[in-house]
């Protein structure tokens, strides 16, 4: 491959400077998702912006709340213990994301901003109700991680912005969460996913999340199937009808990887299996 | 632009243009064909180099990403010349090679994993070698080699 202008900022101010004055530059963290696609033969950018000599981006922050940064190694998040104690199905996901090499260079901002509606990591934030801090010449702006996918590999940041670190809340107390992960091969990227976040208090399911990934244009919440179970007890009739809302709540395509109906049905087994899994966890603890 | 790093322990600079991958400055200008290009997009893993210790698909990681740091590569694993590290003479022994293609990553990846976990178990193994293919042993040998290298690495210790 032919190489490309490359420029290292060790601070957010230059690479924000680079961006403005460089037309036609693109940022690279990882580039696991950049250079794969620039070999595949996508329109070349003017020049490379690496984020990952820049220590405010590849910081981390976990205590009671978690501010991750946004060019932090998906190897080096997976590290940090209180990330794996605090919000396992975050971990579990990026566990199993790709491969320990892709890990190593792969980052959490990269996964987010590449907005592919199998972004493994996107499922569980959903769940966490993480939120994206974006930063531009007019200085920073939150957003719900909702409100950050706009449709496949786009999404809401601005040209001139950048994605600066994810920030996450405490888990609820007594949260239980699962991330189920349809695929093929070990090595693959998601055929359909789930991840599940559940509380119940005196046999009620008290906080219900559900988010999905690679059945929609962007991953998603399930709202309506999150309704039919909250503030019920998880019988069996609920759970089926939870998962037929899920079946009907998502809107997959028939791609190389599977097939829209077969997507549907994973999405409803995943629901109600997950329901299952974490209610059962409930059991003897009340 | 110049970047240097430490290469198999040995000071190494070279001159870039812009975004050339560590791959292909390893096997150009440095002179360093162990490392293997298959795929070229980070699915194969003959690529893989370690480093400051981690694996890296080389074939992703632009040069310039690893100024200052420690890049260790199948040609700086031999105590001596002549002589094999523990993970080489296990591939060797539990026939963990056969055409040979897939080796140098196979081996980078696992000593990468038995820096982290000197004791791994056989899921361990597989976790940490999804992201290298062999088009020839099946991969049971292969497990059975990093297995065999867990153990001549405890007895050299
Ligand atoms: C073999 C292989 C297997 C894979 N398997 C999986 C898998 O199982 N699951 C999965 O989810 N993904 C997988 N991926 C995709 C990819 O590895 C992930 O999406 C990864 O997290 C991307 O991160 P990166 O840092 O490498 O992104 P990059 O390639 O560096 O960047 C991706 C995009 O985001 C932009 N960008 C990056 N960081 C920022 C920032 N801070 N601010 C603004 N823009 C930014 C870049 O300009 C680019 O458009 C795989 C990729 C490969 C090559
Ligand atoms: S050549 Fe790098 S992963 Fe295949
Ligand atoms: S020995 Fe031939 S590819 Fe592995």
């Amino acid at each position: 491959m032919h190489p490309l202008p490359y420029h290292r900022p060790t601070s957010l101010e230059a690479a924000l400077e680079l961006k403005a004055s460089l037309p036609g530059a693109r940022f690279i963290a990882g580039g696991t998702d950049v250079m794969v696609r620039l070999k595949g033969g996508a329109p070349r950018p003017s020049a490379l912006i690496s984020l990952r000599g820049i220590a405010e981006l590849t910081r981390s922050e976990v205590a009671q709340s978690a501010r991750l940064g946004a060019a932090a190694s998906v190897a080096d998040l997976l590290a940090i213990d209180a990330l794996r104690e605090g919000w396992p199905v975050l971990a579990d996901a990026m566990n199993q994301m790709a491969s320990p090499q892709i890990r190593s260079s792969a980052t959490l901002g990269g996964n987010l901003c590449n907005a592919a509606p199998c972004a493994d990591s996107a499922p569980a934030l959903l769940v966490h109700g993480a939120r994206v801090v974006l930063r531009g010449p007019q200085g920073e702006r939150v957003l719900a991680l909702e409100e950050f996918f706009a449709e496949p590999g786009v999404t809401r940041m601005g040209a001139d912005e950048l994605l600066m670190s994810i920030d996450v809340d405490p888990p609820e107390p007594g949260l239980q969460t699962t991330f189920l992960k349809k695929k093929r091969v070990a090595m693959d990227i998601a055929i359909a996913s789930v991840a599940a976040g559940l509380v119940m208090n005196d046999g009620i399911c008290t906080h219900v999340r559900f988010a999905a990934g690679s059945v929609a244009p962007v991953p998603m919440r399930l709202p309506a199937t999150e309704a039919a179970l909250c503030g019920h007890p998880p019988t069996d009739a609920r759970i089926a009808e939870a998962r037929r809302i899920a079946e009907e709540e998502v809107s997959p395509i028939t791609d190389i990887r599977g097939g829209a109906d077969y997507r549907r049905r994973i999405i409803g087994v995943y629901v109600e299996r997950a329901t299952r899994a974490l209610a059962a966890r409930f059991e003897g603890s009340e | 632009m110049e970047v240097r790093f430490t290469l198999n322990g040995r000071e190494v600079s070279c001159s870039l243009v812009g975004s050339e991958l560590l791959l292909d400055v390893l096997r150009g200008p440095l002179g360093h064909r162990g490392t293997k290009e298959g795929c070229g997009k980070g699915e194969c893993g003959a690529c893989t180099v370690q480093v400051d210790g981690h694996p890296f698909n080389a074939c992703l990681l632009p040069a310039a990403e690893v100024e200052g740091r420690a890049v260790t590569t199948i040609e700086g694993l031999a105590p001596a010349p002549g002589e094999l590290s523990p993970e080489q003479q296990a591939f060797v022994e539990a026939g963990g090679i056969q055409c040979g293609f897939c080796t140098p990553g196979m081996i980078m990846a696992s000593k990468a994993l038995l820096d982290a976990d000197p004791d791994p178990a056989d899921a361990d193994i597989r976790h940490a070698l999804v992201g290298n293919l062999c088009r020839c042993t099946g991969y049971a040998q292969i497990i059975e080699s990093v297995r065999r290298a867990a153990a001549l690495r405890g007895e050299g210790s």
